[in-house]
């Protein structure tokens, strides 16, 4: 019969800690024996076991890339480096570089050995995820006081627009020279006039062929009732209509309304057979939930870390290409050590210390003699020009075309 | 300018309500009133305010061609497509989920706030503080530790397998019950606290006396505590389901392909559609649906608190 309305609340609380300060020796014997009455030892075997898989799956990342990059190819690069001297970057008067880019993205030595050979003090800062990035550059439309960052492919035609980013002079990047021809005219920006392509990907499907078995080739596993629950999507909208775009045989850059709608009735019928649109790919292959999932080359490449059955495919039907990207900023205060950043990651040894050390293939073809064959072997990461003629970059949309594919992906998704 | 329109405000209404009753106060008092209100007034000016007239502007626009906001033409097109039919199953999940979480939170936690109350004895601060321990720890992580109980390979299945009662694992994660399941819980310290506070003014000897005059205990208990602690009920589910309509992170972590609330449909707006107008005026339609429901509930309970 305590806390009548008129009682001041704060004498009340004072009187009931007092009370549970006296009586505290005494409710934590009465919990130990509660808890130990429950059986504690057979419920918490399963969480610590659980706890346990949580914590492989999260350190995944960094052990992959350890594996990738065998510590005997490091020293024989430096030695090789320094023996050959690449076309000399011209002398930048400017001592300091900013550069902003993915945590774990680049080789491991990169930054030292081009401070080393130009003398360019780098301050390197990382980004978690795109958004971040996107914000913090068009902060205040010119880079946020940045020089050199690594935009996906998908954002350049609007970063151009708004004068975010700088025209490259290519007589400082000399080492444009070692893309691959058809790297040389990208869609997304004719000419690499703002930007110099960095490592590209491929979007297929990651399967566990304990649950789904059989040697899949085609977009259609993704739609078998056989893995009813247990498929996966990637939340990214252009990304899944790409793939009713390719079981259809339309361009996966329409916008085409009838098309379109099209594409979305077929989703809509492969919906219930989903466990989810996910963006933890990773995650849900390897606790599960999915046993077939749209994915990432990347991301697969993670995933084997920490359950190395899973396969991984790209579809023979076509599949997306992504790239990323390297530019200068419009606010660049360093303008031309900027350039002479973009143009040491061309080289080839350094670029393929870079893909070595990361697993992601880069556009450089003189660099390919120095990828390890782990990579360079593996078709799933390195797939062979036929395979590559039938992937298919996702283009810029304006506004006005890139509604139909938002309201539709909402319709699907609600 | 600061009507009792806020959702915080709202929030509060309940409490202020039952205990002041303002008269007439001399000047002095009164200037003394406005100046210790005048911090959290300029504070909902910059913080709470200030956006929601921002969202307002951007929903009346629209983009030009290089996809920037642009007020040259402001109309009420955002508004009309927001409207949209096929929207309307994404909002009937929010409202659902949002319901049933309510309702499930007042179930469970009336009884808990009423032994609390009259059982707790010398033992209440604590059991008032266990109630609110998760909240020492962020929400976001607390989901992702049901995301590890609940997948496919997580504890519950681990359980269910070394026990024999099942042979495979069982999908639990991403359906409708694992976003129940996570909404319930996080939503169920907001609303044992205030029952609890409504139990425990109750004057007990008004049971007593229902007893005296020959009530049941389920009697007095309907009669008495029940219309008694109402005020309290409504002010859970006014704390519960507000917040719940617009919950993001758990029905985005826990449910799946089947479970999408209409704040996914906004999120995506912002982010992969890059239609903030659009977005904004979903958002603000969201809140204008949610701000009459609540102002709703606020008048049936002056209803019942007043008479």
């Amino acid at each position: 019969m305590t806390g009548r309305p008129g009682d001041p609340t704060d004498a009340i609380i004072e009187r009931e800690l007092e009370r549970y300060l006296v009586e505290r020796r005494m409710t934590r014997r009465q919990l130990l024996e509660a808890v130990t009455a429950l059986g504690a030892a057979v419920a918490l075997a399963p969480i610590v076991a659980a706890c346990q898989n949580a914590g492989l799956a999260s350190s995944a990342a960094p052990s992959t890339e350890a594996s990738v990059a065998p510590p005997s190819t490091a020293p024989s690069e430096v030695a090789v480096a320094s023996a050959t001297p690449e076309p000399t970057p011209v002398p930048s008067p400017e001592k300091e570089l900013f550069v902003y880019n993915w945590d774990q993205y680049i080789g491991e030595d990169t930054v030292s050995k081009f401070q080393d050979q130009t003398g360019i003090q780098v301050h390197y800062d990382k980004f978690p995820d795109a958004d971040t990035q996107m914000t913090k550059l068009r902060s205040d439309g010119k880079g946020g006081g940045y020089d050199v960052s690594y935009p996906a492919s998908t954002e350049l035609p609007s970063l151009i627009s708004d004068g975010v980013v700088l025209k490259l002079d290519k007589s400082l990047i000399p080492n444009v020279a070692n893309l691959r021809p058809e790297w040389a005219n990208p869609a997304y920006d004719p000419g690499n006039a703002y930007s110099v392509p960095n490592y590209w990907w491929t979007t297929g499907f990651a399967w566990d062929p304990k649950k789904v078995p059989g040697n899949l080739t085609t977009w259609d596993a993704l739609f078998d009732p056989a893995s009813h629950g247990h498929i996966g999507m990637l939340d990214d909208q252009r990304e899944v209509f790409a793939v009713a775009g390719f079981k259809l045989g339309l361009d996966p850059n329409t916008t085409d309304e009838a098309q379109l709608d099209q594409m979305l009735n077929l989703l809509e019928q492969q919906k219930p057979l989903l466990r989810k649109y996910t963006d933890d790919d990773i995650g849900d292959m390897t606790s599960g939930n999915l046993w077939i999932s749209h994915a990432w080359s990347g991301d697969w490449y993670q995933m084997i870390a920490d359950k190395p059955n899973i396969k991984y495919v790209i579809p023979t039907t076509g599949a997306v290409r992504g790239n990323d990207t390297m530019v200068v900023l419009s606010g660049a205060p360093h303008p031309i050590a900027a350039q002479t950043w973009i143009n040491f990651n061309l080289d080839p040894q350094i670029s393929a210390g870079n893909t070595n050390y990361i697993g992601y293939m880069g556009p450089n073809a003189a660099a390919e003699q120095y990828i390890d064959d782990a990579i360079k072997g593996d078709p799933r990461l390195n797939p062979p020009q036929a395979v590559i003629d039938k992937l298919v970059e996702l283009i810029f949309l304006p506004p006005t075309d890139l509604d139909k594919y938002t309201q539709r992906w909402n319709a699907l998704r609600a | 300018m600061a009507s009792p329109s806020t959702p915080a405000e709202a929030a509060a209404a309940p409490v202020v309500a039952t205990t002041s009753t303002a008269g007439r106060r001399p000047l002095s008092e009164r200037i003394a009133g406005l100046v210790f209100v005048a911090p959290g007034v300029v504070w909902l000016a910059i913080f709470f305010l200030a956006p929601l007239a921002i969202i307002l502007v951007v929903s009346l626009g629209s983009r030009d061609a290089a996809n920037h906001i642009t007020l040259a033409h402001p109309s009420l097109d955002n508004y009309l497509r927001a409207t949209r039919p096929e929207y309307l199953p994404a909002f009937a999940n929010s409202l659902r989920y949002a319901g049933i979480t309510t309702v499930l939170s007042i179930l469970i936690g009336y009884p808990i706030a009423y032994w609390i109350s009259r059982y707790g004895g010398s033992r209440k601060v604590l059991l008032l503080i266990l109630v609110m321990l998760p909240f020492w720890t962020s929400y976001l992580i607390r989901t992702y530790a049901w995301m590890i109980i609940l997948r496919d390979n997580g504890v519950l299945n681990s359980v269910l397998l070394t026990t024999g009662l099942i042979s495979d694992p069982i999908p639990i994660l991403n359906s409708d019950f694992a976003v129940i399941l996570g909404m319930t819980y996080g939503f169920l310290p907001f609303a044992i606290l205030p029952m609890y506070v409504s139990i425990d003014r109750l004057d007990g000897h008004l049971v007593e006396a229902a007893r005296d005059l020959f009530a049941s205990g389920r009697g007095a208990f309907l009669h008495v505590t029940l219309p008694l602690t109402m005020p309290g009920i409504v002010a859970a589910a006014l704390l519960t389901f507000i917040p719940a309509i617009g919950d993001y992170v758990t029905p985005d972590l826990l449910g799946g392909a089947q479970t999408t609330t209409i704040a996914k449909i906004i999120q995506v707006l912002f982010t992969s559609g890059r239609d903030w107008p659009y977005g904004s005026a979903l958002g603000f339609l969201l809140m204008v649906v949610t701000l009459g429901g609540t102002l709703l509930a606020l008048r049936t309970l002056r209803r019942e608190v007043i008479g």
